[in-house]
C-alpha cells in the first residue's frame, strides 16, 4: 500500500495530465450533454456579459451602417401598409380575418459575439427563452439567412452559424425550384458549396439560391446566395456548385430570430402518421 | 518564486485571455490564420512553478478561453498537452545549467537560438492538437495542416514581437 502511494507520488505528473487532459476531451465529445448543466449555464452568463459589455462600445463603430440598414428596412416596410396603396378603383376588397393567419412572428436582437474564423462559428444573441426563444429556431438578417438557434439561457442564445460543419440548409433554385444543399466546408467565409444538385439542371453564374422551406426552421423564399461556380464531374450522381452568401457574416448587427407559430401544428401533424402497414 | 512574479503572471493571464476573446478571435484572413497567442502565458511561466501547478494553471487557462468560444474542452485539451511537453521540451533543448538563466524563459536570457526552439515546438504542439481537435475529420487532412502551420507561424511572430517589445536586448 504504502508502495503503491509512493509510486503515484513519484509519477503524480503523468497522472494529473491523465487526468486533466481526460476530463477535456470528455467534456469536448460529450458537449451536448455538458450544455444542458448548471455549469454551462454559469459560464453562459459570464462570457455573456463579458462579450456584452465590449459590444456596447464597438457598436458605436457601425452606427453609420445600422442608421442606412434600418432606413432602408423602414422604407420597404412603410412601402407595404396599406396607405401607401392608391386606390385606382371603385371596388373595394376586404380580407376577412380569417383568410390570413400569421404564421411567422421576428424576434429583433442584437449579435454579441460572432466569429468567421474558425470552422465551426458560432454567435451570441442579447435575448433568450426569457423573450420566446426556444431551440431550432431559423436566425435571419434582413431576407438572407444566419443560422440557427441551438441552446438558450434565459438572457442569451447561442446561435449555430451557417459557417458550421453541421451546418446544413436545404435550399432551392428559385428558376426552377430544384431541390439543393447548401453546406460550408472551411476556408473563404463569403463561400459555401452547394450539393446534390441533379444532372439535368442547367446552371448559371448568378443563379438565385433561396430557403426551401421543408426543413421548418426558415420560412420558405429567404436569400441563401447566388452561384459562383460549379463542377460537372462525370463519374458522379449530382453535381457541385459554389456559391457566394447574400449575407456578409461578419458584419452582422442587429439578427432576427424567426419563430415560426404553427410549428407545434405540423410536428404533431408529422408525429401523428403512421404508415399503414 | 518572488510574489512580484505571482502578481505579474496573474496580471498577464487576464490580459493575454483578454486580448484573446476581444481581438485575436476576431483575426480571420481568408480563413486559414487564427493566432492563438495566449498560450504565450504558457510560454512564459518561470522555470520553478511546480510541474503540477503548471498542469492545473494550463487547464484553467484553456478552460477561460473555452468558456468564451463556446468550445468546452477544446482549449483545455490543447493548453495541458502543451504544458505537459514543456519540461520535456526544455530538459531536451537545454545544453547546460547556463541556459537555464533567470527566472523565466526569454529570449535575451536563453539567445535566439534556444528560444525559438523552445517556442515553435511547444506553439506546434498546442495547434495541431487544436485544429485537429475542432476539426476531428481526416478528410480535410491537408487543408487543417495548412491551417496549423500558417496559424502557428503567425503566433510565434506575435510571441516574438512581445518579446523583442518587452525585454530590448542590451537592457
Amino acid at each position: 500500500m504504502r508502495n503503491l502511494f509512493l509510486f503515484f507520488r513519484e509519477h503524480y505528473f503523468y497522472f494529473l495530465f491523465l487526468l486533466l487532459e481526460t476530463f477535456s476531451l470528455i467534456l469536448l465529445f460529450n458537449y451536448n450533454e455538458f450544455q444542458g448543466s448548471s455549469l454551462y449555464s454559469v459560464s453562459n452568463a459570464v462570457s455573456g456579459s463579458v462579450n456584452n459589455m465590449f459590444n456596447g462600445i464597438s457598436e458605436y463603430f457601425s452606427l453609420r451602417k445600422t442608421n442606412r440598414v434600418l432606413i432602408e428596412e423602414m422604407a420597404k416596410l412603410h412601402s407595404r401598409i396599406p396607405e401607401a396603396f392608391y386606390v385606382t378603383d371603385v371596388n373595394v376588397f376586404y380580407k376577412k380575418d380569417s383568410i390570413v393567419k400569421l404564421e411567422y412572428k421576428y424576434i429583433s436582437a442584437k449579435v454579441i459575439s460572432n466569429s468567421t474564423n474558425k470552422r465551426n462559428n458560432f454567435l451570441m444573441i442579447n435575448k433568450g427563452s426569457m423573450h420566446g426563444i426556444e431551440n431550432h429556431m431559423g436566425v435571419i438578417i434582413g431576407n438572407k439567412i444566419v443560422g440557427q438557434v441551438v441552446s438558450v439561457s434565459p438572457h442569451f442564445s447561442w446561435i449555430m452559424s451557417m459557417l458550421n460543419k453541421d451546418s446544413r440548409i436545404s435550399g432551392k433554385f428559385k428558376k426552377n425550384n430544384q431541390l439543393v444543399n447548401v453546406e460550408w466546408s472551411g476556408g473563404n467565409y463569403r463561400k459555401g458549396q452547394v450539393r446534390e444538385i441533379p444532372k439535368h439542371i442547367v446552371m448559371y453564374k448568378g443563379d438565385t439560391i433561396i430557403t426551401s422551406g421543408n426543413s421548418d426552421i426558415f420560412p420558405e423564399g429567404l436569400m441563401i446566395g447566388t452561384i459562383s461556380g460549379f463542377k460537372n464531374p462525370q463519374d458522379e450522381n449530382f453535381n457541385n456548385g459554389e456559391i457566394l452568401f447574400a449575407t456578409d457574416f461578419n458584419s452582422l448587427g442587429y439578427i432576427e430570430v424567426v419563430v415560426d407559430l404553427m410549428r407545434k401544428e405540423k410536428e404533431e401533424l408529422k408525429a401523428s402518421f403512421k404508415s399503414p402497414q | 518564486m518572488t510574489s512580484r512574479t505571482v502578481f505579474f503572471n496573474i496580471l498577464r493571464f487576464f490580459f493575454l485571455i483578454l486580448l484573446q476573446v476581444l481581438i485575436l478571435n476576431h483575426i480571420n484572413l481568408n480563413g486559414y490564420i487564427n493566432p492563438y497567442f495566449y498560450i504565450y502565458f504558457i510560454l512564459l511561466l518561470p522555470f520553478d512553478t511546480p510541474k503540477w501547478m503548471l498542469l492545473i494553471v494550463s487547464f484553467i487557462l484553456g478552460w477561460s478561453i473555452d468558456i468564451f468560444t463556446n468550445s468546452i474542452g477544446l482549449n483545455a485539451s490543447a493548453c495541458v498537452l502543451m504544458a505537459f511537453a514543456r519540461p520535456f521540451v526544455i530538459s531536451a533543448i537545454s545544453s547546460g545549467p547556463e541556459s537555464l538563466l533567470g527566472d523565466t524563459p526569454s529570449l535575451r536570457n536563453q539567445g535566439v537560438k534556444w528560444f525559438l526552439y523552445y517556442a515553435i515546438i511547444l506553439i506546434l504542439i498546442h495547434h495541431f492538437t487544436f485544429f485537429f481537435l475542432e476539426i476531428f475529420r481526416i478528410s480535410e487532412f491537408p487543408y487543417t495542416l495548412v491551417r496549423v502551420l500558417l496559424s502557428s507561424a503567425f503566433t510565434l511572430l506575435l510571441v516574438l514581437i512581445s518579446e523583442y517589445m518587452l525585454y530590448p536586448r542590451g537592457k
